[in-house]
């Protein structure tokens, strides 16, 4: 949901958000009449550059159709440009790429057009918790990409690799954790979770959510620095002034590969997974054209593209891809994940908010 | 002391090319601060719709929301860090100013156009720069452990210090700003008199210059005051969790829960608290005793 | 107290305020230092005060070294030209700050107070705040001020230059008064020549930050050192001149300026330029028909313009130009007498004697 290379994107933005947003609906409007074009929002920057040059051009010259890409700003931002637009019949994107959080909002208001996966061939490629549906079975939306938060450690004051994310509460780290300030996006709660209590139904209660915050407040005296700007951390990170932490496995891997003292580690619980959504709004009049792009986003071979050029997890099954074991293992990993809980950070928001805001300055 | 005409008295009976050219600003004002302004105000009685946005309504839930101890103990804590940051700041600009304005010309144009540079920096990066030079690994305590004073560098951020730091980094330069004009108009032979009667240069300061430079000296502490208590992205960047201000709080309501109305009416209360507290202020400052401007009008027209 | 200035210099950058200036002041004596601005009077006065560090040089005051004293420390009284009242407190706390400091009882402040007020002739205004009183009234207080610390020198930089005509020169008859009576040795910083001669013992005249000539005043006046105190003490006429043997060469005219003159000159040759300095008042007009003293020198001149200010009567004149001598503009003084006789455009003769004349190297 914040993952750096949308988030940097964001922050440029988040000025002109509205003014690139109105662009985009025109454009998108005009370019509707031809039917042999679609309407692509991916989050603005490095992220929407890269599908421009690496993946729009190759799927015009196979399909014939072509690619209009506009930039989103947040998924929750370009959920209200999109609600607001279908109530008045338009879409200015017919296909967007759209955070987790953000496809519930966008389920409450039917804002997503059904999909009909027996013109999506390729999904059978995807892992089966890649297919997003609505309560009553519907689908609608289908993984685009995913990215792990994982455990990461400095090499020059951690010689041996961590093993277990239980590293963040061992006493002899104390000061020397960097984690993510919110529990919407450090998905703490679920990390903590899946080392002590194991327990799927434990964060569907206020109940249980206390049971496991207090549990995730005895690493307190660990944490030196509770971070909401990634650059922020890995700065410290790779300098060893905060030598442990949470962070983006693929971006990890980067400044590994820059020759900094850096490693991620998949813990044996599993790292963090989260991931981006193709979903098609109601109010879109290309539905045969959406399903044809999104049935080729699931593709083998433009998802081992994605992961090698622009650094996403592929959402299709590993034996599927001819990715070296290398190159997998720089995006993503074949253990079992921890999925977010959702739900928790959709329906008690504020409640969340308050009680973990109230847990780390207290 | 200098003698700036009371905008009381001048505020009076406007011609009518005056009232037109006052329409300007009025316009600006209007467009630039009372629209957006009241664009907030209506959305913190709009209705939260959790998980999702907010409707268009009247509700007091997110006022109601204050009446908790966490929500006064970040208030309390809030207040401390800006009050602090700008005493602080007042204790170094006032000084600083104060031989600025002894300058010779071109040195004096040097110091200003550096301070006016500081100005430019983003909040950002100011606070990045100042979380570098106050870290372990890369920090000016490394100096220490270089002379031999320490054993191993001291991490000096995140933490109170720190935000302090960052705080007064950000103040400084508006502090000296405001300071400059009155003391670099306060006749120097003031503080020389006292000197030749006896007092020690930082005794004649204190007795001499201070009290003549009282407006300005709270007209700085309100801006740096309301200024730093604005500050967000160095009280997140510099400071522990447990000086995360209300504007931080605030920022992660409007930018990662997307609860509006609840960020309008924390930044609503927010503003009436710094608006009544420089009122305040303004208020005490006016009925100080040194404020003998008028009086000695009347004294000079009575001689001639 | 004496005060003993020795080579005492001071440089600002590369310009030179003060150049190696010497004086020595008697206990209880008045001494002006009088010059155009820029002279480096105030930048002698404000070393001896201490506000300035000189650049070289020494100054004792009584044998005792000033030099590391700051001035805080000196115990001398000093008016400045701004007064430097404190606007933020009355008047009797304005006196009574030096007081304060030297922690006099307040009664006994109060009461000291007073007494400065009386003698300063100014009772009465103990509890104004000094932004009441007008220009005189200020002066008065600032005096009070000064001496309330019992100082061991008493300075004052150009103390009445605020003041209109008429005040100032009562106030400069009250001043020399109420030094006489108190007997502290002073120092006044001025330009005003009048001022200076009506207050001081003696006169420094300072130009180009050196001392030109220290003397009393009357000798300054009627004998001055050079052109520029001759000009700058009273109205002179400076006519050039050159030796030719024992006597002096004016315009053609030979005149004897006595042995005791030509024993003062530092060199005599032949053909050696000097400037014959007359006082308006000493520039003898003859009578027409009347006869010339035979050791003088006589010359024609032509009448310009008459001017009768009431209380005296200057004549302007002109020599004629003569070989490559430009024409002479000449002031004289004359009686009510001899101006019966003057007018515009007439020719007369003018007189130079021994007596009247002052010959300056210089």
């Amino acid at each position: 949901m914040t993952h750096p290379i949308l988030k940097n994107r964001r922050r440029f933005l988040a000025q002109s958000a509205a003014l690139a947003g109105a662009a985009a609906l025109g454009s998108g409007i005009s370019r509707a009449q031809s039917a042999e074009s679609l309407t692509v929002a991916t989050y603005g920057g490095y992220f929407e550059d890269s599908f421009k040059s690496i993946i729009y051009p190759a799927f015009t010259e196979e399909t014939g159709i072509e690619i209009v890409s506009v930039p989103e700003p947040t998924s929750d931002a370009w959920l209200i440009q999109l609600e607001t637009a279908a109530r008045a019949n338009s879409a200015p994107a017919d296909v967007s790429m759209i955070a987790q959080t953000a496809m519930l909002k966008g389920q409450r208001t039917e804002l997503w057009a059904p999909l009909d996966l027996e013109k999506l061939p390729n999904h059978t490629s995807l892992s089966p918790d890649f297919i997003h549906t609505y309560s009553d079975g519907r689908v609608d939306g289908i993984g685009a990409v995913a990215w792990y938060l994982t455990l990461v450690t400095n090499t020059d004051v951690y010689p041996d690799a961590p093993s277990s994310w239980e590293e963040l509460w061992n006493p002899d780290n104390e000061d020397s954790l960097g984690l993510m300030a919110l529990a919407s996006n450090s998905f703490l709660l679920e990390i903590t979770n899946a080392t002590f209590f194991k327990d799927p139904e434990i964060l569907m209660s206020e109940a249980g959510i206390e049971k496991v915050l207090a549990k995730l407040a005895e690493l307190k005296p660990n944490v030196a620095l509770w971070y909401r700007d990634e650059g922020q951390f890995q700065q410290a990170l790779q300098s060893g002034e905060v030598p442990m932490g949470q962070y983006y496995h693929d971006v990890a891997g980067l400044a590994a590969a820059d020759g900094h003292p850096v490693r991620s580690t998949f813990p044996s619980e599993g790292g963090i997974r989260d991931s981006g959504c193709w979903a098609v709004s109601r109010a879109s009049s290309k539905q045969e054209a959406a399903h044809t792009f999104i049935n080729y986003m699931c593709r083998p071979d433009v998802q081992a593209t994605l992961a090698r050029k622009v650094g996403t997890s592929p959402t299709v099954k590993r034996d599927l891809l001819d990715l070296s074991d290398e190159e997998f293992a720089s995006v993503s990993s074949v253990d079992t994940p921890i999925t977010p809980v959702y739900a928790m950070h959709n329906e008690r928001a504020d409640w969340l908010n308050q009680v973990w805001t109230e847990m780390v300055t207290g | 002391m200098n003698t700036t005409p009371a905008p009381a008295t001048t505020l009076q009976g406007f011609s009518r090319s005056e009232s037109v050219a006052m329409a300007w600003p009025m316009i600006m004002l209007a467009v630039f601060f009372v629209i957006p302004f009241g664009t907030m105000l209506t959305i913190s009685f709009f209705e939260r719709v959790p998980g999702g946005f907010f409707e268009p309504g009247f509700t007091l839930e997110s006022y109601a929301r204050f009446i908790d101890p966490f929500f006064f103990k970040s208030l309390g804590m809030t207040m401390m860090i800006a009050a602090s940051a700008s005493v602080i700041c007042l204790a170094l600009a006032v000084p600083f100013t104060w031989s600025l304005s002894r300058m010779r010309h071109h040195s004096r144009v040097f110091w200003l156009v550096a301070l006016l540079s500081i100005l430019s920096l983003s909040e950002v990066i100011i606070g990045f720069s100042w979380s570098l030079l106050l870290s372990r690994s890369t920090g000016i305590g490394n100096i220490l452990v270089w002379l031999g004073i320490e054993n191993r560098a001291p991490k000096l951020s995140p933490g109170l210090g720190a935000v302090l730091t960052g705080l007064c980094y950000l103040g400084f330069p508006y502090a000296v700003l405001v300071l400059f004009p009155q003391l670099s108009r306060l006749d120097p032979t003031l503080h020389e008199a006292a000197r030749m009667l006896g007092a020690s240069p930082r005794r004649a300061f204190m007795n001499v210059v201070l009290p003549n430079i009282a407006k300005a000296l709270v007209a700085a502490f309100i801006m740096v005051f309301v200024f730093t208590l604005g500050a967000y992205l160095i009280p997140q960047l510099l400071g522990k969790p447990q000086q995360w201000t209300l504007p931080v709080l605030i920022a992660d309501q409007a930018l990662f829960q997307s609860n509006l109305p609840f960020a309008a009416a924390m930044s609503i209360f927010l503003l009436g608290v710094s608006l009544s507290l420089v009122v305040c202020v303004g208020w005490l400052g006016r009925t100080a005793p040194h404020d003998q401007d008028d009086a000695h009008d009347d004294a000079r027209s009575e001689e001639a | 107290m004496s005060l003993q200035i020795a080579d005492v210099g001071k440089d600002f950058g590369r310009h030179t305020a003060l150049r190696d200036v010497s004086l020595d002041i008697a206990a209880g004596e008045l001494v002006c230092l009088l010059g155009p601005s820029g002279c480096g009077k105030t930048t002698l006065l404000r070393i001896i005060a201490g506000l300035e560090t000189a650049s070289r040089g020494r100054i004792t005051l009584d044998g005792e070294d000033l030099m590391q004293q700051a001035a805080h420390q000196r115990n001398f009284g000093m008016v400045f030209q701004s007064l430097a009242l404190f606007p933020h407190l009355s008047v009797e706390d304005n006196i009574t700050y030096g007081l304060r400091l030297r922690k006099v009882p307040a009664a006994v402040r109060r009461k000291r107070a007073a007494e400065l007020l009386d003698m300063v002739r100014l009772p009465g205004v103990a509890r104004r705040p000094v932004s009441m009183l007008s220009g005189g009234q200020r002066q008065r207080v600032a005096i009070a001020r000064a001496l309330a610390i019992e100082p061991r020198i008493f300075l004052l930089d150009e103390p009445l230059s605020a003041l209109d005509a008429g005040l100032r020169e009562a106030m400069q008859i009250e001043l020399r008064e109420l030094q006489q009576r108190l007997g502290i040795t002073t120092i006044v910083v001025t330009h005003d020549q009048r001022e200076a001669m009506t207050v001081a013992d003696r006169i420094a005249v300072m130009n180009g930050g050196t001392i030109h000539q220290m003397g009393n005043p009357l000798d300054v006046y009627r004998r001055p050192a050079d052109k520029f105190v001759a000009s700058f003490i009273g109205q002179t006429n400076l006519i050039p001149a050159n030796w030719q043997g024992e006597q002096l060469d004016v315009r053609g005219t030979r005149f004897d300026p006595g042995q005791a003159t030509r024993n003062t000159q530092p060199e005599t040759a032949d053909g050696r330029q000097i400037w014959l300095s007359v006082r308006p008042e000493d520039l003898t007009v003859l009578d027409q028909g009347a006869p010339a003293d035979p050791n003088a020198a006589v010359m024609e001149a032509e009448v310009r313009f008459i001017r009768d200010v009431g209380a005296s009567i200057e004549a302007h004149l002109e020599l004629p130009a003569r070989d490559d001598l430009p024409p002479q503009a000449l002031v004289a003084l004359v009686s009510r007498d001899k101006m019966q006789h003057l007018h515009s455009g007439d020719s007369t003769r003018i007189q130079l004697s021994a007596e009247s004349t002052v010959v300056l190297a210089s």
